[in-house]
C-alpha cells in the first residue's frame, strides 16, 4: 500500500522512478519475497510454512579467533509424505542422538514404510552437509532433532452399510532433520532408581509459603 | 410357471413388508438418507410412545429386536486424555528397538544382519542366475523341453571336463565369476 502511495505520487518525476526502482530492491532481497505481500488474503488450505528448510540459510558472523569452534548444522526436511504421523514418530524417536551412519544402519534394517524415506532423507542431508555446509567429514555427524509433523490431509468418503457413511483421511506427514558436525553427545540411561530419586529431591526442595 | 412367478412376487413383497418394519422399529422414516454412523442410543423419537404413553404399562411388551440391543453394548465413558494416549502410545514396549546384530560382510562389505544373507551378495548371485536361465530357455526353446541330464555351466575358454560328458552344456559369454567355483 505505501508502495501504491509513492506510485502515484511520483511517477512522473524519474527521481521518484529510482527511488522507487530502491524501494523494490530492497524488498526483493529480504527473505518475504517467498510469501504473498502482506494486503492479499489467501485461505488457510493453501498458505504452507517453510520455516524449516529457511533455517539453512541463517548467518552468524564470523568467529574471533579465542572463540571455540561452532559446530557446522544441515536442516533438511521431505514434506507431504503419504505416511501417517504417528507412525513415522516412531522412526523419528528412534534415530534421536544416534551417529548418522548408525541411524542408515537401523533404517536399512527395519521393515516400515517410512523407513526407506527416512533413510532417503538422511542421505540427502549428508550430501548437502559435505557440499553446501562445510562439513569436512560425512560421518562425523549426528542427529540433533528429528521429528515428524501433520501434512495436509485429503477427505474421501467411507461408505458403511445402511446408507451410513463416514469422513476418511488420506494422511500425509512431514519429516524434519538436522543433523550437526561432531560425535553424537553422551547419553547417561536414567533409570528408574535415579527418577524416583529425583522425584524426592523435588518434594524436599518445596518450600511452604505463609507459613508460621 | 405362473405359479412360480406369483411365489416368487409374493416373496419378494414379503421380504420388502419385513424390511420395512425393520426400518421403522430401527426409528428411520422408511426412507434411507445417508447420515454419519453414530454408535449411540437411538435419537429419533418413536410417534407411537408419544400417543400411548397411558397405555404403555397396559400394553404386552415388544420382543426386543436385535437393534434395541445397542443399548447394552460396550461404549467408551469419557474421552481419553492425550496424557492417557501418549503413556500408551510412548510405552516402551512400543517404541522401536535398536538392532545390534547387524555386521559387514566378509565378501562385500555391506551390511548384513548375523542370521541373514548379505543382500548384495545375493542380489548379485539372482542377476548371473536369472541369465543363465535366459540362456538354457533360448537353448531349450520352449516349456517343458527341459533334458533328462544334469546341467553345467561354461565360461568363456573353458572346456568340459571328464565329469562333464553325460550333462547338458549351457555357456555363458563372459568370464567366470570369482564367487561361482
Amino acid at each position: 500500500m505505501v508502495v501504491n502511495c509513492f506510485n502515484m505520487a511520483t511517477a512522473c518525476t524519474g527521481r521518484g522512478l529510482s527511488f522507487l526502482r530502491s524501494l523494490t530492491r530492497h524488498v526483493r532481497g529480504t527473505a518475504l519475497s517467498g510469501r504473498p505481500p502482506a494486503g492479499l488474503h489467501t485461505s488457510a488450505a493453501l498458505e504452507v510454512n517453510k520455516n524449516w528448510e529457511r533455517r539453512n540459510l541463517q548467518l552468524y558472523p564470523p568467529q574471533l579467533p579465542g572463540e571455540p569452534r561452532r559446530a557446522a548444522e544441515v536442516h533438511h526436511c521431505r514434506r507431504q509424505i503419504k505416511y501417517s504421523k504417528d507412525k513415522m514418530w516412531y522412526l523419528a524417536k528412534m534415530i534421536r542422538g544416534l551417529s548418522i551412519d548408525q541411524a542408515i544402519t537401523q533404517l536399512e534394517f527395519n521393515d516400515k514404510k517410512g523407513a526407506k524415506i527416512v533413510k532417503e532423507v538422511l542421505l540427502e542431508a549428508q550430501d548437502m552437509a559435505v557440499k553446501n555446509h562445510n562439513v569436512e567429514y560425512k560421518s562425523n555427524l549426528y542427529i540433533a532433532e528429528s521429528h515428524s509433523g501433520k501434512g495436509k490431509y485429503l477427505k474421501r468418503i467411507r461408505y458403511h452399510g445402511r446408507g451410513m457413511f463416514g469422513i476418511m483421511d488420506k494422511v500425509y506427514c512431514h519429516y524434519f532433520v538436522k543433523l550437526v558436525e561432531g560425535p553424537p553427545p553422551a547419553v547417561e540411561p536414567r533409570t528408574g532408581l535415579d527418577q524416583a530419586q529425583e522425584y524426592l529431591l523435588g518434594l524436599r526442595r518445596r518450600t511452604v509459603r505463609h507459613s508460621l | 410357471m405362473m405359479s412360480l412367478a406369483g411365489l416368487l412376487h409374493s416373496l419378494r413383497r414379503s421380504l420388502l413388508h419385513l424390511e420395512g418394519k425393520l426400518l421403522q422399529s430401527a426409528g428411520f422414516d422408511g426412507h434411507l438418507t445417508p447420515a454419519l454412523a453414530l454408535n449411540g442410543p437411538r435419537l429419533q423419537v418413536q410417534p407411537q410412545q408419544d400417543e400411548h404413553l397411558d397405555e404403555e404399562q397396559q400394553s404386552p411388551e415388544q420382543a426386543p429386536s436385535i437393534l434395541d440391543n445397542i443399548m447394552w453394548m460396550a461404549a467408551p465413558k469419557k474421552r481419553r486424555s492425550i496424557e492417557i494416549n501418549r503413556t500408551r502410545r510412548r510405552a516402551v514396549e512400543k517404541l522401536i528397538k535398536v538392532k545390534d546384530n547387524v555386521v559387514p560382510c566378509l565378501e562385500c562389505g555391506h551390511l548384513k544382519q548375523k542370521h541373514v544373507l548379505c543382500g548384495f551378495c545375493y542380489e548379485k548371485v539372482r542377476r548371473e542366475t536369472s541369465l543363465i536361465r535366459i540362456q538354457i530357455n533360448a537353448q531349450e526353446g520352449g516349456p517343458l523341453k527341459a533334458p533328462a541330464t544334469e546341467t553345467v555351466v561354461l565360461y568363456e575358454g573353458e572346456m568340459p571336463g571328464d565329469q562333464d560328458q553325460d550333462k547338458r552344456i549351457v555357456e555363458r559369454a563372459r568370464k567366470r565369476p570369482t564367487w561361482f567355483t
